[in-house]
């Protein structure tokens, strides 16, 4: 890394951010530049030519609820994002997903716009977000607009952000107070690139389905919600048949790859493995949020 | 010696502060006027010929100062065989080869020069698997030795074998054999702080280089070898040591490295940094070699082992380090772990384009430890034997010769058998089986020795010790074995504090510099705590002597002098009671805390001198001296004949127990350890906090190779050369109980009774995490590491 010419941008306003961004196509915006920094070191990479730093900019760094609206910050630290009582209290599948990424020097730094937006397959917050039907907030001199995590994604590193724009927020509606939700997660270790996730969201009538959201990562070029999991589960009851053909859609829905940290076919097993436990726990008592390994 | 009161006591370490405060000097802290960066250009492919390098672009590039090769510089051999050169000529042999160096104003530059060096190959047939390269017609990695001698063969030239008994005659007679295939990987030594040097040459050509090594005096005997090969002859070497984040035997080589920096540094005339950046610390030093282990044990119908027949093909890589020495190390568990009467033991260690692997943490021992006594449970399970009473059946006892001759003095290993059955409940859950959902629990265990009073591998296995008291009474250490973390400052400050009778606080250790200190044959085979504290023991007689002697004419002189004072301010004082006749005889005097004082003498403040006075006394006497020693400790033991196997080459044996829990998920494959029990004897506890620390480490670097670690390789390419693919366990992993228990057996040639305990934390964690899960789900795994695929594909085969 070459770290010799570059300029360091540290604006305390958005307009600030998006003018500096507009007049310096080239410049990258940082926030907490856990994978930025990491990604510049590689041997033959370089560091941007200008950084714009988004941490002082204070409407990036606010988690705020208006209604049952929960509106988090791009560049709000991932600690600070599990710390908030409503988040803390309302989403423990979000949460369980920040207590196992990285590292706590990590977590301090690094932000919830980042993890998605750097658009790795296993990012870890990806999968609990797409099961709360999260929308991300993208900004630029000229204007909004809110796109669906589901359709933010595009590839490995590759997101609907334009040029010009820059991850402001994330946006959820609150589930419903009887909803349950959860998030299963393997690395090698546990301070690993997750080898495969899945989260659920489920509101149940009784012991039938009333609505289900499954989401996996780390097992396929996106983050992914497991729609064909989740018809089948609408209106069942999650007896051993449903749970176990669930099981089966999962796996037949996931394209996972063999990399150096797991074969495919070891990502495909235990993503089955964590929808059928996810399943059994969510049919059993009210297992939520149980945290991954 | 006076009674051990730092000895065994729990004390901060003198280099504490400095290392939590951030002014501990690395290497890649240390810089010099003038000085210049290099930076190595390696090879593109595994094995080929170099057909031409055009270094002209990079000689252009401003700042760049040299551009070396092979071909433009005097050719360096590296390496015991002498079978590697600092540059490489004519042909590669690994990705890591060295082709061509620069030294330049900056890094970076550095860098962008290397980029712009352009080397031709021709690429060559290569070979990666150690028993293909035995084939006839497999490609020849090197076609002739370091003679020039043409060899047939890729068989490095090195002979270790055993055979004692007779291994068929015990196969026939026995009542139960198992058998079993097993293999270890490549592993990283993982040290935090990465490797580099500084070479510099004086205006007289003498060589002056800070390195990160364990073994100062042997690198200075190769660089002294190298400036030969430069024209240098007669030219000496002085090497440093800075203070070093980590070995764990990394450092027991001589690097290609270093020899680059030292011919930069001769052809520029200014000093010459190279730092090894974790990448290249994985792509281009030498790891821990992987093995496939052979084995067959056998017993009779009560349990008793009756003979071990076990072969190791190892892989050596394209040159020769400390790894083609392994075999050396893996004589004594093969021989000596349990009494087993009948042992064979062939080693092979062949050439391949794969890297080159030299010594990490126990050499050799874990590798066939973990076939030992993973095959060991097989055994006793095939005898209907419980595997604890198995190894009670065939526990080494003090005062056996085992089959390599090895005299056994000391020998704990049933009482850490007891203590570890003890806290792993082994009765009550060996066995047991089940666990909560899908997950079984399980208990294993698995033993050890290791060399506990230093291993001679070496004509000489000494360590030499100086020390120079001054005016204030300061202890002033110089000695050369290396501190790289692991305590051996701590120990040795307690040792000199306790056989020298001074405050700890007075004992200086001052920097490894092969100038300075005298000769170590290196810091390795546990022996840094065993080797310092005997030297000191040794030093502490010969200055208590001379202390005392100078005190027969000194002390009585120096309590008057006390007493005139005292009756300056109370003209009262009577005349105390004082035997003068006793305190000129130098087998009177006691030193303790830095004060001498008569044995037998009134406990009063005056009647105690400051070592420093009675020191200022000797300096400022008429034909006045000053006290300095030397001591050169060689410890009992014997250079064994490896062709044979045979020698007692420790001066004693260390025992251990390691007994894990474990928690298998059947669903996933996922092994999670929920307790860990240590036993190992250490002879006598030196330093508590420092050995807990020891043994820990060891244990987390024991579950990093049961479960996590191996270096991924693709035709010799290192595949995951980072800590994003390569994964260590971190405190995450540790989240178990650890029940450690230490065994004093009081080993008679130990220092206070000590034995080496440096190396053995990892040697038996493998083997009992596989006993472990064995007992779990009843799945026999061979290949480390045991990862959660394996796991499941065993459960598969299992049903």
């Amino acid at each position: 890394m070459s770290a010799t010419q570059s300029e360091y941008l540290r604006p305390k306003d958005l307009r600030a951010a998006l003018e500096h961004k507009a007049a310096t196509p080239d410049a990258r915006f940082i926030a907490g530049g856990t994978d930025l920094l990491v990604h510049a070191r590689r041997p033959g990479a370089t560091l941007p030519q200008s950084l714009i730093s988004l941490r002082a900019v204070a409407e990036l760094n606010e988690v705020t609820v208006v209604g049952a609206t929960l509106r988090i910050g791009a560049a709000a630290p991932l600690t600070e994002v599990a710390r908030h009582p409503v988040i803390a209290e309302r989403l423990p599948a979000l949460v369980a997903s920040i207590d196992v990424l990285g590292s706590r020097q990590i977590r301090n730094v690094a932000t919830l716009g980042g993890n998605l937006c750097n658009a790795s397959p296993a990012a870890d917050t990806a999968p609990p977000l797409l099961v709360h039907d999260a929308r991300v907030e993208l900004q630029h001199v000229g204007g909004r607009r809110e796109v669906p995590l589901v359709e933010f994604f595009r590839g490995p590193g590759e997101t609907a952000i334009e040029a010009n724009e820059v991850m402001t927020a994330v946006l959820l509606e609150l589930p419903p107070p009887n909803a349950e939700a959860a998030f299963e997660r393997k690395g090698r270790v546990r301070m690993d690139l997750a080898i495969a996730i899945v989260a659920g969201l489920f509101e149940l009538d009784g012991s039938v389905v009333r609505r289900a959201r499954v989401a996996a990562g780390a097992v396929a070029p996106l983050p992914l919600r497991l729609t064909e999991v989740e018809e089948r589960l609408t209106g069942s009851e999650l007896d051993d048949d449903v749970i176990a053909e669930a099981r089966r859609l999962t796996t037949e829905a996931i394209s996972p790859i063999s990399d150096l940290r797991s074969s495919a076919d070891y990502r495909r097993h235990l993503t089955g493995v964590f929808v059928e436990r996810m399943l059994h726990g969510v049919a059993g008592s009210s297992v939520t949020g149980r945290p991954g390994a | 010696m006076t009674d051990t009161r730092y000895i065994g006591s729990h004390r901060a370490r003198p280099d504490a502060a400095d290392k939590v405060t951030g002014k501990v000097r690395y290497i890649h802290d240390i810089s010099k006027p003038g000085m210049l960066y290099g930076k190595i250009k390696r090879s593109e492919h595994a094995h080929a010929r170099i057909v031409s390098i055009d270094t002209t672009r990079a000689e252009r590039l401003p700042g760049v100062c040299a551009v070396i090769t092979g071909y433009n510089t005097p050719p360096v051999a590296v390496g015991f065989l002498r079978d590697n050169s600092a540059l490489k000529r004519d042909k590669v042999r690994h990705f890591r080869d060295e082709v061509a160096a620069v030294a330049a104003i900056d890094p970076d530059i550095a860098a962008a020069a290397i980029d712009l060096i352009e080397v031709e190959y021709e690429p060559l047939p290569c070979v990666f698997d150690p028993l293909e390269a035995l084939e006839p017609g497999a490609p020849l990695v090197h076609e002739q030795d370091a003679r020039g001698t043409s060899v047939t063969s890729n068989l490095v030239p090195m002979e270790c074998g055993h055979d004692s008994g007779d291994v068929e005659a015990a196969r026939r007679a026995a009542a139960h054999i198992v058998e079993g295939d097993y293999s270890v990987p490549l592993i990283q030594q993982s040290c935090l702080g990465t490797a580099g040097c500084i070479a510099e040459f004086d205006g007289n050509d003498n060589l002056t280089i800070t390195a990160k090594t364990q073994i100062p005096f042997l690198a200075q005997r190769d660089f002294n070898r190298a400036l030969g090969e430069m024209g240098l002859r007669g030219r000496n070497s002085r090497v440093i040591v800075p203070a070093l984040g980590g070995a764990f035997g990394s450092g027991l080589d001589t690097h290609c490295y270093e020899f680059i920096a030292i011919l930069l540094a001769h052809r520029t005339g200014r000093p010459v940094k190279i730092l090894v950046d974790r990448e290249e610390e994985f792509a281009s030093l030498s790891p821990r070699q992987s093995a496939r282990v052979k084995i067959a044990q056998g017993c009779d119908a009560q349990g008793r082992l009756l003979f071990r027949d076990i072969e190791v093909v190892q892989d050596n890589g394209a040159y020769a380090s400390w790894g083609a020495t392994f075999p050396t190390v893996m004589l004594l568990p093969v021989t000596s772990l349990y009494r087993v009467p009948n042992v064979r033991f062939t080693s092979c260690i062949v050439y391949t384009n794969n890297t080159y692997c030299q010594a990490m943490r126990g050499y050799g021992n874990p590798e066939v430890t973990w076939a030992i006594d993973s095959n060991l449970d097989d055994l006793a399970d095939a005898a209907g034997i419980d595997a604890l009473e198995m190894r009670r059946i065939n526990c080494n006892e003090p005062g056996e010769v085992t089959p390599m001759q090895m005299k056994i003095s000391t020998c704990g290993l049933r009482e850490c058998l007891d203590k570890t059955a003890e806290h792993l409940d082994w009765s009550e859950k060996r066995g047991a089986g089940s666990g909560p959902g899908q997950t079984r629990t399980g208990v294993g265990m698995a033993s050890l020795i290791h060399v506990g009073g230093s291993g001679r591998i070496y004509r000489s296995d000494a360590s030499g010790l100086t020390v120079k008291l001054d005016d204030f009474g300061n202890v002033n250490v110089f000695y050369g074995g290396v501190e790289m973390g692991q305590g051996l400052h701590a120990v040795l400050t307690m040792a000199v504090a306790d056989s020298f009778g001074v405050l700890p606080e007075h004992v200086h250790i001052n920097q490894t510099d092969t100038a300075t200190c005298p000769w170590d044959v290196g810091t390795h085979a546990s022996r840094g705590a065993f080797m310092s504290c005997n030297a000191a023991i040794l030093a502490a007689e010969k200055v208590r002597a001379r202390i005392f002697s100078a005190c027969e004419e000194l002390f009585p002189a120096e309590i008057d002098r006390a007493l005139t004072k005292l009756r300056r301010d109370d003209p009262e004082l009577g005349v105390p009671d004082f035997d003068f006749a006793a305190a000129s005889r130098a087998d009177n005097f006691e030193l303790r805390d830095s004060e001498v004082f008569l044995r037998d003498g009134p406990d009063v403040p005056w009647a105690r001198v400051p070592l420093g006075r009675i020191l200022r006394a000797m300096h400022f006497r008429r034909d006045g001296e000053m006290l300095t020693e030397s001591v050169f400790y060689d410890p009992p033991s014997d250079l064994p004949d490896w062709k044979k196997g045979i020698g007692n080459m420790s001066a004693c044996y260390t025992y251990g127990v390691q007994g894990v829990e474990v928690e298998v998920d059947e669903d996933t494959g996922e092994v999670a350890i929920k307790k860990l029990v240590s036993a190992l004897d250490v002879g006598k506890v030196l330093n508590p906090p420092a050995l807990r620390g020891q043994v820990y480490g060891g244990i987390a670097q024991g579950i990093g190779y049961a479960l996590y670690e191996e270096v991924k390789t693709e035709q010799g390419r290192i595949l995951n050369p980072n800590f994003t693919d390569y994964k260590l366990p971190t405190a995450c992993e540790m989240d178990f109980p650890i029940v450690l228990e230490f065994i004093e057996t009081d080993e008679p040639v130990g220092p206070f009774g000590a034995k080496g305990a440096g190396e053995p934390g990892l040697v038996p964690t493998a083997p009992a995490i596989a006993n472990a899960i064995q007992d779990a789900i009843g799945v026999r795994i061979r290949d480390l590491p045991i990862t959660p695929e394996k796991i499941l594909a065993a459960l598969a085969k299992r049903g």
